[in-house]
């Protein structure tokens, strides 16, 4: 009995609306090379990324807060599998405290030597100090920054 | 069945076309659940839980509960996704009232238009088996259906376009709007659809004790809720009937323990108006021998015995994925005397059809009433 | 309270397989949702509603892939509603049969669903997209990374390493040797594991949860309905959901309210339904555990959020043996998430597992005077929790 299958792929393209805050989050990024994190008006935590409101109270947000580029990673990994659609491994991306900041940021980790994943994950620990790189050429998306070690 | 307790509708925000893009889409579902709070009175720790319901296809997120969770009070608390239909997100924030294990729940929809193409996105609701390669989108289908009709009833499309100048009168007296009239699709004319929209709806649930400890002055109460599907291939279906709006209507006007004719007002989801003369039968408002009287003696409209869509239903608002729970909250705020321009005066019991998917696939029908009993 | 409670008369699974192309994806639904009703002994005409338990459309490639299923699951002109919570919807899914019963609204609820995530072509680039587009779509975020960092934080919290996530391989995977429906049924051992290749650090293949295909479907009932005509069953006796933030920078940083090397939700939910169970002292109440652990270091934080230990013990406790079959409260006989995962259904299956447990009909996993059993689903960015306690 032979047995038949059928290929289809998905491809729908999106023009989401990023809205006032992150659209002003990532205009700072692509003008001026800055993060901006925003204050949650009951605990005074300054939320980056920054939303319009918290999510725990619901309240909005209350004033813009410049942060970093100096930081500390709180969580990192490095990836050597292939995924679709994912970048060629290895690399390495996690979370990090920026300076100022209450909560962490995600973005890529580069200039780290990924051959040997244990000595990289000696270097990447939790609490390791790092700095925000920007690129030259900025388009306001999460891709204009990225984080080396300090 | 009789459920343990009885829920009542004490709160909703329609917000059934939203423009600009001044606020992104959590943001939106954020504004929503605010809004629906502050009309029922109460804040987000009032809230035992939460269902959602939204088409990760037109939000362009994989899970769309995960944002939603973080968008609308789900931090610290319950809360589901019943993503096949915004009515279904209604039906089970109902049920978890009635269990008498929540006081009460927040259910919230919304419906974007940031995909580049609706019809392709609701294209890939056709399975890759046998339908895929045909432009079977929900358009498609609901004419298919309209076809259906026009086959077995002779003066279909009159009737139907009879139904659209009735919404479209009742639209423009409900809203300040100017639909955009929705492509051609034979044998469904433009006049009788309207493009999407971007859209969406909340409503707070309540059970009695709750509702009189706080004090609520017009709870809508639920007195007879039905839901039920058809079959999944259109080609499995006689189109030009509704056999699972007519079960479901069953189940609601059983539990409701009234008849089609105590209803004073009614929301039908006119997805078409085919849509909507196939549900004044299901429903029992008016079998098909008696559409063309019923739509020359204006009983449906406004003024009428029974106005249907003093909305202004689909065709003045389509935020596709919404428009069951839309009509749903439509007939909460006729049954609460809060629908404003278009409240039907003296409405004390309500009847919402929603309908979803393609030519109507779930069907659902909520009767709401000012009294909590006959 | 009794006379009022929710039982569970009837599960059905299939032997899952990373690829069933012998059969649609409506067929697989079929296929355990026949086996479910021959269980509770039913025809179809007594199922009053169904819930189809469907995770991510784009997993299986059709949207609103629900809408296929309807005839799979009997559900002509029958209340129908479809629930997706991520990894947690089969557990949602239950959860959501079990209110249309306790409502009053059903006698006889079904619910029931399949995957074929083996078919998917990648299953990673499919979970890329439930995170958000504004901020961290950009990122390269799947599932297995994100649960990486936890282990980098659990480990770094708690002392956990990676020979102690190999631990919990090894243990799965002997009792899914045992499971003629799990998918990863191999024994290995800790060296296999710790050999195998190194996914997202420190995740390696071994750790990994595998894409399989299959269905799994229950049938829920009032007690009224159950004692009317005199079925066996087992009962649910507490149930709850709860959340925690989208935003996994807000799980870390400066007094997070969640912790991402935990399992903040999980634990929530777990305090509710054992509340609802009357269970005070879940270590010496609870005899068997179904916790949703895709990865290996998960099940630490998943045990530790079941308060079957304090934080961080169940580390050294795997050590010991404490939770093999055998052991003290045996976790995951069937084999869990880590050996079989077909994601539309695999939190049913920690349900149904547990039920199987509970019941006596557990075969060559069976836990000796098994009568109170707990179960999790996990779904979201590891953000949406259920659990539920199953008793005889």
């Amino acid at each position: 009995m032979e047995l038949l299958g059928r290929q289809e792929v998905w491809n729908i393209t999106y023009d989401h609306a990023l809205g006032e805050t992150a659209s002003y989050f990532f205009t700072q990024i692509r003008d001026n090379a800055k993060i901006f994190g925003r204050r949650s008006a009951k605990n005074g935590h300054v939320l980056v990324p920054p939303r319009a409101f918290s999510d725990e109270t619901l309240l909005p947000t209350t004033e813009w807060v410049e942060v970093g580029p100096g930081g500390r990673i709180e969580a990192f990994t490095m990836v050597y599998e292939r995924f679709n659609n994912l970048p060629d491994p290895p690399y390495a991306f996690g979370y990090v405290l920026l300076d100022g900041a209450d909560t962490a940021l995600g973005g890529y980790f580069k200039g780290v030597d990924l051959k040997d994943p244990d000595a990289a994950a000696r270097q990447l620990a939790i609490g390791t100090r790092v700095i925000t790189k920007f690129a030259a050429e900025r388009k306001g998306d999460p891709l204009d920054f990225w984080y080396e070690l300090a | 069945m009789p459920l343990k307790r009885q829920p009542a509708v004490i709160g909703c925000a329609i917000r059934p076309a939203i423009r600009g893009r001044d606020r992104s889409l959590e943001e939106i579902m954020h504004d929503t659940a605010m809004m629906a709070l502050a009309d029922a009175g109460i804040s987000i720790e009032d809230i035992d839980g939460i269902v959602v319901a939204s088409n990760d296809q037109f939000d362009g997120r994989a899970i769309s509960v995960m944002m939603a969770s973080s968008a609308l009070g789900g931090v610290d608390r319950d809360i589901l996704s019943t993503p096949s239909a915004s009515e279904h997100a209604f039906v089970l924030g109902a049920l978890r009232v009635a269990s008498g294990q929540y006081r009460t729940q927040l259910v919230v929809a919304w419906s974007p238009t940031e995909v580049s193409s609706m019809s392709e996105a609701q294209r890939l609701g056709a399975d890759p088996y046998y339908h895929r390669s045909l432009p079977l989108d929900e358009l498609s289908a609901h004419a298919l259906q309209a076809a259906a009709v026009e086959h077995r009833v002779p003066g279909a499309r009159e009737m139907a376009l009879a139904v659209a100048a009735k919404n479209r009168a009742h639209g423009a007296a409900a809203y300040p709007v100017s639909p955009v009239p929705g492509p051609f699709r034979w044998p469904v004319a433009a006049a009788m659809t309207s493009v999407p929209v971007t859209g969406a709806v909340g409503v707070v649930l309540a059970d009695a004790d709750f509702a009189a400890e706080r004090g609520v002055a017009d709870p809508a109460w639920l007195r007879g809720m039905g839901w039920a599907t058809e079959a999944s291939f259109l080609g499995d279906r006689d189109l030009s009937t509704a056999p699972a709006l007519r079960e479901a209507a069953r189940q609601a006007f059983e539990a409701a323990g009234v008849a089609a004719s105590a209803i004073d007002v009614a929301e039908i989801t006119d997805a078409t108006p085919y849509t909507e003369l196939l549900a004044y039968e299901a429903l029992g408002l008016a079998s098909r021998e008696e559409w063309a009287a019923r739509l020359t003696d204006g009983a449906f409209a406004r003024g009428g015995r029974v106005p249907v869509n003093l909305s202004g239903g689909v065709l003045t608002h389509n935020p596709v994925f919404c428009t069951g729970l839309i009509r749903i909250a439509e007939i909460a705020q006729q049954v609460r005397g809060r629908a404003g321009k278009h409240q039907r005066h003296g409405a004390r019991l309500g009847l919402a059809h929603a309908g979803s998917g393609f030519a109507m696939q779930y069907q659902a029908a909520v009767i709401l009433g000012r009294d909590a009993r006959a | 309270m009794s006379g009022d409670r929710v039982g569970i008369i009837g599960i059905g699974q299939s032997a899952f397989r990373s690829r069933r192309d012998d059969a649609s994806y409506p067929d697989l639904v079929r296929e355990a949702v026949v086996l479910a009703m021959a269980d509770a002994k039913l025809d179809f005409d007594a199922i009053e509603a169904i819930v189809y338990s469907l995770s991510p459309d784009a997993m299986v490639g059709i949207g609103n892939a629900e809408r296929l299923g309807v005839d799979a699951v009997g559900g002509r002109n029958k209340r129908f509603l479809r629930i997706n919570t991520g990894g947690s919807t089969g557990i949602s899914s239950v959860a959501a049969a079990y209110y249309h019963v306790a409502s009053g609204a059903c006698d006889v609820v079904l619910t029931a669903g399949a995957d074929k995530v083996g078919e998917c072509g990648d299953s990673q680039t499919v979970l890329n997209k439930i995170w958000d587009p504004t901020y961290e779509r950009a990122l390269p975020l799947g599932t297995i990374n994100m649960l990486a960092m936890s282990a980098v934080r659990y480990m770094r919290n708690y002392g956990m390493t990676q020979e102690d996530m190999a631990r919990v391989v090894v243990k799965n995977r002997r009792h899914a040797s045992l499971n003629p429906n799990a998918h990863l049924r191999k024994v290995v051992t800790l060296d296999d594991v710790m050999e195998s290749r190194l996914i997202s650090w420190p995740i390696k293949l071994m750790d990994c949860c595998p894409q399989s295909s299959g269905g799994a479907a229950m049938v829920l009932a009032s007690e009224q309905f159950i004692r009317d005509n005199h079925l066996d069953a087992v009962w649910i006796t507490g149930l709850a959901h709860r959340a925690e933030t989208y935003w996994m920078g807000d799980r870390m940083g400066n007094n997070p309210t969640a912790e991402h090397a935990d399992a903040y939700a999980l634990r929530r939910s777990f305090e509710k339904s054992y509340k609802m169970a009357g269970i005070t002292e879940p270590p010496k109440q609870v005899h068997v555990a179904e916790l949703y652990a895709p990865f290996s270091n998960t099940e630490f934080h998943a045990i530790d959020a079941a308060a079957l230990c304090p934080p961080g013990q169940s580390v050294p406790m795997m050590r010991d043996g404490m939770f093999e079959l055998g052991g003290w409260i045996p976790v995951n006989t069937s084999g869990g998430t880590l050996c079989t995962n077909a994601i539309a259904v695999t939190a049913m299956a920690r349900v149904a597992e547990t039920a199987l447990q509970v019941w006596g009909r557990a075969g060559a996993y069976q836990v000796e005077g098994a009568r109170v059993g707990i179960a999790s689903g996990n779904g979201g960015d590891h953000q949406i929790f259920g659990t539920m306690v199953i008793e005889a």
